[in-house]
C-alpha cells in the first residue's frame, strides 16, 4: 500500500505550491542569524587577541555545521523512509562535527582561559543531570501529546549554542557604551538589565519563532509553545551556568573560595533557578506563539506574539535590574533569603506561565476528547468508541501500555505506545482542521488515519 | 463531554494581554528608574582632571611609578585627582567601582575647595578577600545633586588582570 512508506501527514501533500510563506520568513530569519554570527566572529577576530580570535572562527564553523545539521535532521522527518535514513546520517555527522568543534572552542578559549579545563569539565558534568532533568519534566508537562525529543533537544541546543553566540557582541557593545557614558549606579544597572532582557530574550525567542514557522505540525498550541520556550531557556541556562561557575571559580580561587563560589552558582542556577529563570522567561515567548497559532485574525496573532516577548523581556529585566534591592546576608540566614528572593521576584512570572500551561492543557484535552468521539463515530476504525475514555486519560493510556507490556513485553508496550501516539496525532489533526488552522490537505489526514488503522492491526488486543 | 468552546483561545489571548500590560508597566518603571538616576539636561560642561592611576603603597599612603591602565590582583593602586580646575562650590565626589559595580574606594562628597588635599583615591580590597577581584575597575569624579550623582566629570577605566 502506498501510504505505508509515509511517516507523517505532510508527505501526503501532493502540491508543493501550497508551501506557505512562513518558510520564506524562516529562511530570512536564519540568514539574519548567520550574518550576525559572521559579524560577531569577525569582530572577535579583529578586536580580541590571537587565541580568542582563532577560536571564534572555529566557533563560527561549529555554528554553521550545527545549523545545517539541524536543518537537514529536522526536515528528514518529513521525507519518506528511504531518503530519511540518508538525511539523518548526514545530519548526525554534521551535528557531531559541529559539537566537537564547539566543545573545542569552549574548552580552549572560554573556560580553559578562565579556570582550566578540569574545572570546566566538572562544571559541565554538574550541569548535565540537572538540565536533563529539567528538559524531562518540561516535556512531560505536555500530558496529551508529547513533543518529539529531537525538537526539544534542538530547542535546548539553540539556547545553549546559537543564542549565547548571538548575544555576546550585542551585550558587549551595549555595556561598553554604557560604561563610558552613564553615571555608575542604579541607572547603569537598569541599562545593563535592559540590554540583557532585550538581547537575550530576542536571541532565545528566535529559536521558538523558527520552530513555529518551520515545524508547524509539531507546534500545536500554547502548551507546545511553553515546552519549546522552556527548553530553549534551559539550554541557555546550561551554558550560562558553566560560564558563571568557571568564571567565579577563577575569581575566588586565589582566596581559597573557588569551589564554594562555583557551587553556589550551580545551586542558584541549576537547582533554584532551573525552572524559575530563563526557562520561565522564554516559555512566555513560546506561549505567545502558541496562542497566536490558534487565533483567527492576523492582528490578534501579532499582538499575542509581541505580548509573549514583552512579558519575557520584562521578567528578565526585573530580575537583573532589581535583584540588588534584595541583598543576601553573608550568614546562614542568607540561604533562606536567597530562596525567598527567587520566589518573590521570579515566582509570579513562573506562576503566570504555569496558569497558562494548565489552562492550555485542559483546553487541548477538551478539544482532543471531542475529536476522539467524532472520529469514533465515523466508524473508520482508527479510533473505536471504547478507546475514547482510555485516550482521554494519560493514566489510562499508561495502564493500557503496561497491560501490553505484561502480555507481550517491551515490543508490545512500544507498539501500543505507537498506536496511541498515532490516534492522538489524528485527533490533533482533526482538531486543527475543524478550527481551520491547518494548511496540509485532507489527504494528509487520510494517510494518518490509514497508518493508525495499520498500527491497530499490528497491535495485539490490549 | 461537550465539545471544546472556541472562545477558550480568546480567554488565553486576553490573559496574555493582561500579563503583557503588567510587563509594559514593569518596563515603564524601569525606564523611570533609569531617567531618575540619569536625569537628562545635567551636562554642565565642567571637566575634572584625573592626573593618573598609579601603584599605591598603603603603608605610606603614597603613589609609585608611572600612570598605568592595568594591574595584577595583588597590586594596590590609586587614582590621583586634580581638584583645582573645578568650580569651588560644586558638590562632588570621586569613587572606584569594581567589575561587579560595588564601590571599592571613595572620597567626598564635598566641594573641590574642601577636597583640595584629598587628591589620592585608593581602592580597598573587599573584606574577607586577600586579593582584588579581577575585571574592569571604573574611577569617576561625579557631580552630585540632592545627594545623588548626576554627572560624570571625569572617568578612567583600568583592568585588573585575572
Amino acid at each position: 500500500m502506498a501510504t505505508s512508506t509515509y511517516t507523517t501527514p505532510p508527505a501526503a501533500n501532493p502540491h508543493p505550491r501550497l508551501r506557505p510563506g512562513r518558510y520564506g520568513i524562516a529562511v530570512a530569519i536564519t540568514a539574519v542569524v548567520v550574518i550576525a554570527l559572521v559579524i560577531s566572529s569577525l569582530l572577535n577576530y579583529v578586536y580580541l587577541d590571537t587565541i580568542p580570535g582563532r577560536t571564534s572562527l572555529y566557533g563560527l564553523l561549529a555554528v554553521a555545521l550545527v545549523s545545517l545539521g539541524t536543518y537537514i535532521g529536522v526536515r528528514a522527518f518529513t521525507r519518506d523512509r528511504a531518503i530519511r535514513r540518508k538525511q539523518l546520517i548526514r545530519a548526525g555527522v554534521l551535528l557531531g562535527l559541529g559539537t566537537l568543534l564547539w566543545l573545542l572552542v569552549i574548552d580552549i578559549f572560554v573556560f580553559t582561559q578562565a579556570a582550566g579545563p578540569g574545572v570546566a569539565a566538572i562544571s559541565a558534568l554538574a550541569c548535565i543531570p540537572t538540565t536533563a532533568f529539567g528538559l524531562f519534566v518540561v516535556r512531560r508537562m505536555d500530558r496529551n501529546e508529547k513533543e518529539p525529543w529531537r525538537l526539544v533537544l534542538v530547542a535546548a541546543a539553540w539556547g545553549a549554542i546559537v543564542a549565547t553566540s548571538l548575544v555576546i557582541w550585542g551585550e558587549t557593545i551595549w555595556d561598553q557604551v554604557a560604561q563610558q557614558t552613564l553615571v555608575p549606579g542604579p541607572g547603569l544597572d537598569a541599562s545593563t538589565a535592559f540590554s540583557a532582557g532585550l538581547l537575550e530574550e530576542l536571541a532565545k525567542g528566535l529559536a521558538v519563532v523558527l520552530l513555529f514557522l518551520v515545524m508547524r505540525n509539531d507546534f500545536d498550541d500554547v502548551v507546545d509553545g511553553i515546552v519549546y520556550g522552556a527548553a530553549v531557556g534551559m539550554g541557555f541556562n546550561f551554558l550560562e551556568s558553566i560560564a558563571y561557575m568557571t568564571n567565579l571559580y577563577a575569581i575566588f580561587s586565589p582566596d581559597g573560595l573557588g569551589w564554594y563560589a562555583a557551587g553556589f552558582q550551580w545551586y542558584g542556577r541549576q537547582v533554584l533557578g532551573l525552572f524559575f529563570g530563563h526557562a520561565t522567561y522564554t516559555a512566555f515567548i513560546g506561549a505567545g506563539l502558541g496562542i497566536a497559532r490558534q487565533l483567527p485574525k492576523k492582528r490578534q496573532k501579532a499582538f499575542a506574539i509581541v505580548s509573549g516577548f514583552l512579558v519575557a523581556i520584562a521578567g528578565h529585566f526585573s530580575w537583573d535590574a532589581w535583584v540588588q534591592f534584595f541583598p543576601i546576608d553573608n550568614t546562614l540566614f542568607g540561604l533562606v533569603e536567597m530562596h525567598l528572593r527567587t520566589l518573590i521576584m521570579t515566582g509570579p512570572f513562573t506562576a503566570a506561565v504555569i496558569a497558562l500551561l494548565i489552562f492550555g492543557i485542559r483546553y487541548e484535552a477538551m478539544g482532543l476528547v471531542d475529536q476522539f468521539k467524532k472520529e469514533a463515530a465515523t466508524g473508520a476504525g482508527a479510533i473505536l468508541p471504547e478507546d475514547v475514555p482510555i485516550l482521554a486519560s494519560p493514566w489510562r493510556r499508561l495502564r493500557q501500555r503496561l497491560r501490553a507490556f505484561r502480555r507481550g513485553g517491551l515490543r508490545a508496550y512500544l507498539e501500543v505506545a505507537r498506536l496511541q501516539t498515532g490516534q492522538l496525532d489524528l485527533a490533533m489533526e482533526r482538531w486543527h482542521r475543524e478550527r481551520q488552522e491547518i494548511e496540509t490537505p485532507l489527504e494528509a489526514e487520510d494517510a494518518l488515519r490509514q497508518r493508525v488503522i495499520q498500527l491497530r492491526h499490528w497491535v495485539p488486543a490490549a | 463531554m461537550s465539545s471544546a468552546p472556541y472562545d477558550q483561545v480568546q480567554v488565553l489571548y486576553r490573559t496574555l494581554l493582561v500579563f503583557a500590560t503588567v510587563a509594559v508597566v514593569i518596563l515603564a518603571v524601569g525606564l523611570v528608574e533609569f531617567v531618575y538616576f540619569e536625569p537628562p539636561g545635567q551636562a554642565t560642561g565642567v571637566k575634572a582632571r584625573i592626573v593618573g592611576i598609579y601603584k599605591y603603597d598603603p603603608s605610606t599612603g603614597t603613589t609609585l611609578g608611572s600612570d598605568r591602565s592595568a594591574f595584577t590582583r595583588t597590586q594596590d593602586f590609586a587614582a590621583v585627582v586634580d581638584w583645582s580646575g573645578l568650580p569651588p562650590d560644586l558638590n562632588v565626589d570621586a569613587r572606584w567601582y569594581d567589575a561587579f559595580g560595588s564601590i571599592v574606594g571613595r572620597v567626598g562628597p564635598s566641594t573641590p575647595a574642601k577636597l583640595g588635599n584629598s587628591t589620592t583615591v585608593a581602592i580597598i580590597t573587599p573584606q574577607g578577600l586577600h586579593h582584588n577581584l579581577p575585571g574592569d575597575y571604573t574611577f569617576v569624579v561625579e557631580r552630585l545633586q540632592g545627594g545623588l550623582p548626576v554627572e560624570v566629570l571625569a572617568r578612567r577605566i583600568v583592568l585588573v588582570e585575572s
